[in-house]
């Protein structure tokens, strides 16, 4: 199999082949490793867990931001496994896809320091910003806070996120506007809203342009999240909570 | 002149994984400067896969009486095949509740029971529903929970730092060299430092760990002083999915889900009859590979974890993570198929040994969780006790740093000198033009260890994979990379962590086969049987010029009387 694999040193770029033989099961990671190993061992990209839950390997292949561990190859030479995301310019610029090899780069919307390794810094930063820890009022119970299975439920959805940054790659209104907080941000947000230990007034934090109000509903974050988070759903009732109270008022 | 010394600080905790942060959190309450160094973001730590969920005796089951902190501990004790000390034991299963509602009012999302009480399941090797979890991604929401509440607080993280040595002097530990990965460069930090390295289970070619669990913290403390303990015992885990080798928790058997052979049969019932799939892991492995051996596996490889009988929404409901993998490693949906698994390296027993608030022999050096033998697993360590040890010993390891912490001085040319032959290592593998690839000694190691050191040894095999590990550590110096840049140089690292293995397999080695009896984890063909009377003792690994001193130390027994282990 031939991988078309985007190379940088931060300042220069250009694009690699490497011949890959398959095997089966193979993924993206695997193939990423044959390489590092057998044929250059300067290509540097992130990974540990190898089984899509530590979110360090999320990158753009085959034009579509997503988990190199997670992404089959066998699947991808198939046509398989394309989720029908929204185009935005960023996937317009390099290699244009081709039937002959697998285009492997590293996740738009953010600096390259090398190879497919990017800087995550403007993600975390979002992220710290909205203040992601819990806050809980008075004295504490002696046990455990109790709660519904139904509200887990809910909240699960939500800090199923591995924090791995594709949805903020695939969101074509973070391209435009890099103030824009992003999906996973925000739902983590709303992941504290709606955890009923919670005792902070959290929607407030993002009622700005570059927040809740920035989002347009392309959904790309949603299509493209490995772990099934909807980001999406989350700013839509935080808008909608937002304007009733306003409306309340 | 530049300053040798860049960073200082109170405290230096090596490893962001739970240990490490749950560590810093606490020390940090102290009032101490304290820093985080990861050689991954700390997100990306291996404790974020853990699944199945960690054990308390909270007894919230509904309708099944209390539980007691005696019985887990008596649990464990047995687990352990009488080898941990109890008195770790104890403080582990005394202080476990605490830990685990800290964690709840933190914020970690708990799977709940009706009553909306924490919910608990039961786990190989527990004679109660002790296990708490959220999901199957245990790991995953216990350590977004303590980064949140770490990166709130004043600690200061250096993320992708891979750290070299450790600076000593006068058997005292005051601080490290760390490589900034995406600099390239070596830079020095003073400080006492807490090891939360973690584990090294990718020494084993099979292993359900992250392939950034190469041991690090072992070979850093062993290097200046400190001593490892009990090496040699290495957990099986018995259901990693068949070939990528990612595990398929303990959660899924209980659960509900049965082991068949080729013929379909549940074929625990001739190795454990009454445990049947919830026997202890040692056991379980143990049964898969022998009957695969008679035959009975499938395609010779694997055998079958069955979950279908639970239907649907059960699977959904409890184990969402494991229908994941299963669906995308493996192409197969338990709701309708098995699960094609096989037994797979998966934790750690041994490591730097440390009494019981995580103190090592070298003084300002502690060490809290994979990385660390307090030792409350012994032989075997029992599904959800180790991210309970994370925790637990976690936070005693950052007060005790915090207390213990004094006025010392670190002279800036000790740094210097340490610095300089860790640079000078790196320049040998990057300066030259030829010579072996990482790659190719570490393939051959972790083949050598999973075929003369795994689930069944035996004193021949062993010496002779013992014989093998040396000469590829006489291989080493003929390491070299191809890639000369500075930044991210990740075949440079890949080669430090290899020296790092090379030593650790040794380690584990020697401690294998002077083990002449069969206990937990450790099982010799040549010798079938448990013999207490020579080796009811710990295994203690210590650096004497340069080779490895293997000795014995006393297990600390206390309530529980050490009998046969039978389930
Ligand atoms: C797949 C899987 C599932 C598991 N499920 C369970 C479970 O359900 N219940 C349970 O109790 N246990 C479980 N375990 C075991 C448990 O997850 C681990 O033992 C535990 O998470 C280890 O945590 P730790 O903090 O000690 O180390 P880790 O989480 O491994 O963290 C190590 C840290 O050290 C850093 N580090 C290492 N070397 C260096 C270096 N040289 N320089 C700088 N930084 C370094 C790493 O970057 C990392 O941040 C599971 C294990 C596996 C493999
Ligand atoms: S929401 Fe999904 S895509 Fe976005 S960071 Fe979280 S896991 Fe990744
Ligand atoms: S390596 Fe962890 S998500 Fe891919």
């Amino acid at each position: 199999m031939k991988f078309k694999v985007f190379r940088s040193n931060g300042e220069k770029s250009y694009y690699d082949d490497f011949n890959v033989p398959h095997e089966p099961g193979q993924t993206v990671l695997d193939a990423l490793f044959y390489i590092q190993e057998k044929l250059d061992d300067s290509l540097a990209f992130r990974y540990s867990c190898r089984g899509a839950v530590c979110g360090s390997c999320a990158m753009l292949i085959n034009k579509v931001p997503r988990l190199a561990c997670r992404t089959q190859v066998e699947r991808l030479k198939e046509g398989e496994d394309n989720p029908d995301i929204k185009g935005y310019p960023a996937l317009k610029e390099g290699e244009k896809l081709n039937e002959n090899s697998l285009l492997v780069e590293p996740l738009p919307h953010f600096p390259v320091i090398k190879d497919l390794i990017v800087d995550t810094e403007k993600f975390f930063e979002y992220y710290q910003e909205l203040k992601p820890c819990l806050k809980t009022e008075g004295k504490p119970p002696e046990k455990e806070y109790f709660m519904e299975p139904e509200d887990v439920k809910e909240l699960e959805e939500y800090t199923n996120c591995i924090l791995c940054a594709a949805c903020f790659a695939a969101c074509p209104v973070d391209g435009e506007n890099p103030d824009f907080r992003g999906p996973a941000a925000l739902a983590k947000l709303y992941r504290f809203h709606i955890d009923v230990r919670d005792q902070e007034d959290r929607l407030e934090l993002a009622d700005h342009k570059d927040g809740w109000w920035a989002c347009e509903f392309h959904t790309n974050c949603n299509k493209v999240c490995p772990k099934n988070v909807p980001p999406n759903v989350a700013i839509g009732k935080a808008r909608a909570e937002l304007k009733k109270k306003k409306d309340d008022k | 002149m530049e300053k040798e010394i860049l960073f200082e600080h109170d405290i230096l905790v090596i490893g962001g994984g739970l240990a490490g942060l749950r560590a810093a959190v606490e020390a940090l309450k102290y009032g101490k400067d304290v820093a985080v160094l990861s050689k991954v973001h700390p997100l990306r730590s291996h404790s974020v896969a853990a699944q199945g969920g960690i054990n308390a005796a909270l007894g919230n089951t509904p309708d099944i009486g209390d539980d007691h902190w005696e019985d887990h501990a008596f649990d464990t004790v047995k687990g352990s095949d009488y080898l941990a000390d109890q008195d770790a034991v104890e403080i582990l299963c005394k202080k476990a509740p605490e830990a685990v509602i800290e964690l709840e009012q933190m914020g970690t999302v708990f799977s709940r029971f009706a009553n909306g009480k924490i919910a608990q399941r039961p786990f190989g090797g527990a004679g109660f529903p002790r296990t708490c979890y959220a999901a199957d991604r245990t790991g995953h929401n216990l350590l977004h929970t303590l980064y949140e509440q770490s990166t709130s607080g004043d600690i200061k993280f250096y993320d992708e730092y891979f750290v070299t040595s450790l600076v000593e002097d006068n058997d005292r530990c005051l601080g490290c060299i760390a490589l900034d990965i995406k600099e390239g460069k070596l830079k020095a930090f003073s400080g006492s430092v807490i090891l939360a390295t973690g584990g090294f289970g990718r020494i084993y070619n099979r292993s359900t760990n992250a392939l950034i669990n190469t041991g690090d913290g072992a070979y850093l403390a062993y290097e200046i002083g400190a001593s490892l303990e009990d090496m040699e015992f290495i957990q099986f885990h018995p259901t990693t999915l068949y070939d990528s080798n990612i595990l398929i928790t303990e959660g899924a058997r209980g659960e509900g889900g049965y082991l068949r052979d080729r013929e379909g049969k549940r074929f625990m019932k001739e190795f454990a009859p009454e445990a049947m799939e919830l026997a202890p892991r040692d056991i379980v492995a143990r049964a898969i590979i022998t009957v695969v051996e008679e035959g009975r596996g499938i395609e010779d490889e694997y055998v079958h974890l069955d979950l279908t009988h639970l239907g649907e929404e059960k699977i959904k409901e409890r184990l969402p993570g494991i229908r994941e993998i299963a669906l995308d490693f493996a192409g197969v949906d338990p709701i309708e198929e098995p699960i094609p698994v096989q037994p797979g390296q998966h934790y750690s027993m041994g490591g730097v040994a440390v009494d019981t608030e995580c103190q090592t022999e070298v003084a300002g050096l502690y060490a809290a969780g994979e990385c660390a033998c307090v030792s409350t697993h012994g032989a075997n360590r029992l599904g959800g006790n180790s991210l309970l040890e994370t925790v637990v010993f976690g936070k005693i390891a950052g007060r005790k740093a915090a207390e213990e912490l004094d006025d010392k001085n670190a002279p800036e040319s000790l740094f210097k000198s340490h610095r300089e032959k860790d640079e000078k290592l790196i320049k040998s593998i990057t300066t030259k033009d030829q010579g072996i690839v990482y790659s190719e000694i570490l393939q051959q190691l972790k083949e050598t260890m999973f075929q003369h050191f795994g689930v069944f040894r035996d004193g021949e095999e062993m010496r002779q994979g013992l014989d093998k590990i040396k000469q590829l550590q006489a291989r080493y110096p003929e390491i070299y990379v191809q890639d000369t840049s500075l930044k991210f140089n990740q075949a440079l690292v890949r080669s430090l962590e290899l020296r790092y293995m090379l030593f650790i397999s040794e380690a584990l080695a020697l401690g294998a086969i002077a083990r002449e009896e069969s206990r937990g984890s450790h099982y010799r063909k040549d010798f079938r049987n448990r013999r207490d009377d020579e080796f009811l003792k710990h295994t203690v690994l210590k650096k004497e010029k340069d080779s490895i001193k293997l000795e014995y130390s006393s297990v600390n027994l206390g309530q529980f009387e050490v009998k046969e282990r039978e389930y």
